[in-house]
């Protein structure tokens, strides 16, 4: 195809989106940086930190949607050049993702004449080739001049949660080309003079099914970038534009430089981990994501060669710089803890995609589902950072946190008849991995948001048409191991106060689990969707029935008819929205974290402690753990718990194989066509990646 | 040089001998230059008894689909312990999952490659 040259400024910009890592220093810069004192620059570090954290709180107060009421906020000041150099998040992609649209606008925006970057002007965009995920995340940026001079940008990246397309909740399952999935706006000037443009919000607003939370999630942003430009005025009126032209940018350089000390400290050598999803979005299918961590010196290699490769109509495809960006969710909430949150970071990082591949998505292909094959990526480098880390640090090797995402979306018309289309929060309350010396947080969060919440379940209710008829922890929803992982939560939905809603789901692992196990830890089981229709719920609600299910497992206890009735149903958790009426029911368990280590080194009262808590199931007490207790005082026997254990461990020596003949059987296997269409050539999907086999 | 290093929960590297060890017991698994899974003896586990399912005649039980997932356990051939697992495939190649640079680890502690 010929590309007419004047219209080729239209086409995606391929090259704006390799400028992950900071740009070179200007003069200005430079200079600024080497006149700037010790104590001045630290005071500098903690005001900037803590205007952009009020602008993490100010947007969260004042938006709508469930993501950004509930924290999944990442507000930060930018260089002139675009680099986010301060940034107040838990949600670490965005630290180094959400500059790439601000290097979009400067590099085609800033200087022409007919949009230019002036003070009071407001910039929008959510494509997510510049945003790095999906079309749901998106950003709102301001440029601050004094006397002339760019001297920052102050924005905020935020999950919206609609973005129009075929399916509603912002996650596209039937996509089958960019162009089903809404919204693809790359930086646009929203407003000037401080005045927000009402054409352009009409449009905005008219583009999702849900217009009140988009124009309202804007002005969040809006509303919060402005206080925080007040801040930084006030700071440079005090202390000068040099000044904080030059802290800006020394705050990128330290990062790197610690960056590279801290990965210096690491063992060199290869640490690889294999992740497997087991869904296109619209079909169950095996897909391949091949990770190799390449450690020497100062700097690590992400190596992606061998995945399986793109799918030209399927939604699980992923742009490389989103798979980088996740990445930082484990390098800055983990290793890089202890250093500020930006792309200064990436001065330690380097990596390697083959150009067909599923995780380095190219033309026109969906990546609605894109945010599945990231964490699963991104529980792969948990994996292979727990090895990385463990000789020289082992407080970082954890195990890898849920999620599967067993995200539920939802559209329609609210109870008070407000059009609504959002995802539920439970995405924020996964349990946290097994670690060395402690069992993983129970509900602890979202990994890759972890300063989010889940919030009440009566603020989801007040404004959503659902009746929670439960929500707690769920027994078989984590990893066991020496350290067990933190339960997940599991729920119930009934459709509430409206005829009709649609409800779907987005993740994955319903039959390849999601978040394995490390250093001998089990995984989390898969997680998928109960639903019943044609429920009698509500009759059994209305005659105050005491016998209903308050928590998932006893959902799951096999001990007598349901005392619910209707059709019920068993679903994936990558399942496009369907119509549900007043009455039917929805339950999902929005799972736990990986085991860590051998269960039979558990503590054994740990796992009383457990069993009387209602934590642990008397099947994996026994079977799992090995431990022998009294029935009635659930007190442990210490001598029957040690002999079942001894007995337990000569009976693994006994069914096992050495390596070699092991493999002889293991070899002859193989997964059934039919499962493997999308997966490439089986088992390496591509030549560069047939190194991670021992075999 | 230090003689023993650890490198995982249940790993150890002897730097002397260049091999893999135990941590619990102290068994010898292998040359530190190659996958310890090697000196591991190792079983599928079935997944209806690592994950039993908590529903019955259904596609989605909670126990992962053996189509997919398989479970291997890899143990000291000595004390029984799970030194590592891995969730694979059907007969997807095992995995050699930290492969060091034994070399530097011997200069870091003090020792000659």
């Amino acid at each position: 195809m010929t590309i007419i040259p004047h219209l080729a400024k239209y086409a995606r910009d391929t090259e704006i989106v390799h400028r992950l890592r900071p740009e070179p220093p200007t003069a200005r810069e430079q200079d600024a940086q080497a006149q700037l004192g010790d104590l001045d620059f630290e005071i500098f570090q903690h005001k900037m930190q803590m205007i952009a954290l009020e602008g993490k709180e100010t947007t969260m107060k004042l938006g709508a949607s469930t993501a950004m009421r509930w924290g999944d906020v990442a507000f930060g000041i930018y260089t002139a050049q675009g680099d986010l150099a301060v940034c107040a998040t838990g949600i670490y992609h965005h630290a180094v993702l959400s500059q790439l649209p601000v290097k979009y606008l400067i590099k085609h925006l800033r200087d022409d004449p007919s949009v230019g970057v002036e003070n009071g002007d407001s910039f929008f965009y959510n494509d997510p080739y510049y945003g790095g995920v999906h079309n749901a995340d998106m950003g709102l940026c301001v440029p601050v001049r004094i006397d002339g001079e760019l001297v920052c940008f102050i924005g905020a990246a935020v999950h919206t949660g609609e973005a129009g397309g075929s399916e509603p909740g912002g996650m596209v399952n039937g996509a089958r080309s960019r162009f089903d999935e809404g919204m693809l706006i790359p930086p646009i000037k929203v407003g000037s003079n401080y005045v927000l443009r009402e054409d352009l919000l009409g449009m905005l607003a008219t583009m999702t099914r849900d217009p009140r939370t988009m124009i309202l999630d804007l002005k969040a942003r809006l509303a919060a970038a402005r206080i925080a430009e007040r801040r930084v005025r006030d700071y440079i009126e005090e202390m000068g534009a040099a000044f904080f032209v030059g802290a800006l940018r020394k705050v990128l350089s330290i990062t790197g430089q610690a960056a590279r000390r801290k990965v210096a400290a690491l063992n060199d050598g290869i640490y690889r981990q294999p992740r497997f999803l087991d869904t296109t979005g619209p079909e169950t299918q095996l897909l391949k994501l091949n990770l190799a961590v390449e450690k020497r010196g100062e700097r690590i290699t992400l190596v992606f060669e061998g995945s399986s490769p793109l799918l030209p109509d399927r939604p699980v495809n992923s742009y490389f710089q989103g798979i980088l960006g996740l990445s930082m969710v484990y390098f800055c909430g983990w290793y890089f803890h202890d250093l500020p949150a930006n792309n200064g970071l990436l001065e330690a990082i380097d990596w390697r995609f083959d150009d067909n591949s599923f995780v380095n998505a190219q033309g026109d292909v969906p990546v609605s589902y894109a945010p599945a094959t990231q964490v699963a990526f991104n529980q792969g480098m948990f994996m292979a950072g727990a090895r990385m880390t463990y000789a020289t640090d082992p407080s970082r090797a954890v195990g890898a946190w849920y999620t599967g995402f067993a995200v539920t979306v939802f559209a329609g018309v609210n109870q008070w008849g407000d059009p609504m289309a959002d995802i539920t929060p439970e995405i924020n309350a996964t349990g946290a991995g097994g670690r060395p010396g402690r069992d993983g947080v129970d509900c602890a969060g979202a990994f890759f948001a972890t300063m989010s919440d889940c919030g009440d379940v009566e603020a989801t209710e007040s404004e959503r048409p659902f009746l929670y008829l439960f929500r707690n922890y769920f027994d078989n929803s984590y990893g066991h191991g020496k350290y067990r992982g933190g339960s997940g939560v599991g729920f119930g939905l009934k459709v509430h106060g409206v005829p009709q809603v649609a409800m779907g789901s987005m993740g994955f692992g319903s039959h390849f689990p999601a978040t394995l196990g490390i250093f001998g830890g089990r995984a989390a089981p898969p997680a998928f969707v109960q639903t019943v229709r044609d429920s009698n719920m509500d009759q059994l609600l209305a005659e105050a029935d005491t016998g209903l299910p308050t928590r998932m497992d006893e959902l799951y206890r096999q001990d007598g008819e349901e005392k619910e009735q209707g059709n019920r149903r068993f679903g994936n958790l990558a399942t496009p929205p369907q119509l549900y009426s007043q009455g039917d029911t929805y339950y999902v368990m929005v799972t736990g974290g990986a085991g860590y280590g051998d269960p039979l080194q558990r503590d054994p009262d740990a796992v009383l402690t457990d069993l009387r808590n209602g934590m642990v199931s008397e099947q994996a007490a026994r079977d799992v753990y090995a431990v022998v207790w009294d029935r009635r005082s659930l007190r442990l026997d210490t001598a029957a718990t040690q002999a079942t254990r001894a007995e337990m461990r000569r009976a693994r020596l006994a069914r096992a194989r050495p390596y070699r003949e092991f493999l002889r059987h293991w070899q002859e296997q193989r997964p059934p066509a039919a499962i493997l269409r999308y997966y490439g050539p089986y088992p390496q999907p591509q030549e560069k990646g047939a190194r991670d086999g021992a075999a | 040089m230090n003689k023993t290093v650890r490198i995982t929960e249940n790993l150890s590297i002897d730097l002397e001998r260049e091999s893999w060890t135990c941590h619990a017991c102290g068994h010898d698994l292998g040359p530190a230059r190659s996958n310890y899974k090697e000196g591991c003896v190792v079983a599928e586990i079935p997944l209806s008894e690592a994950h039993p399912p908590l529903v019955h005649g259904q596609s989605y039980s909670f126990t992962p689909d053996p189509d997919f997932c398989r479970l291997i356990e890899f143990y000291c051939p000595s004390c029984g312990t799970i030194i590592e697992n891995e969730y694979l495939p059907p007969g997807h190649p095992i995995t050699h999952d930290i492969e060091l640079d034994v070399d530097a680890l011997k200069r870091k502690h003090g020792g000659r490659p």
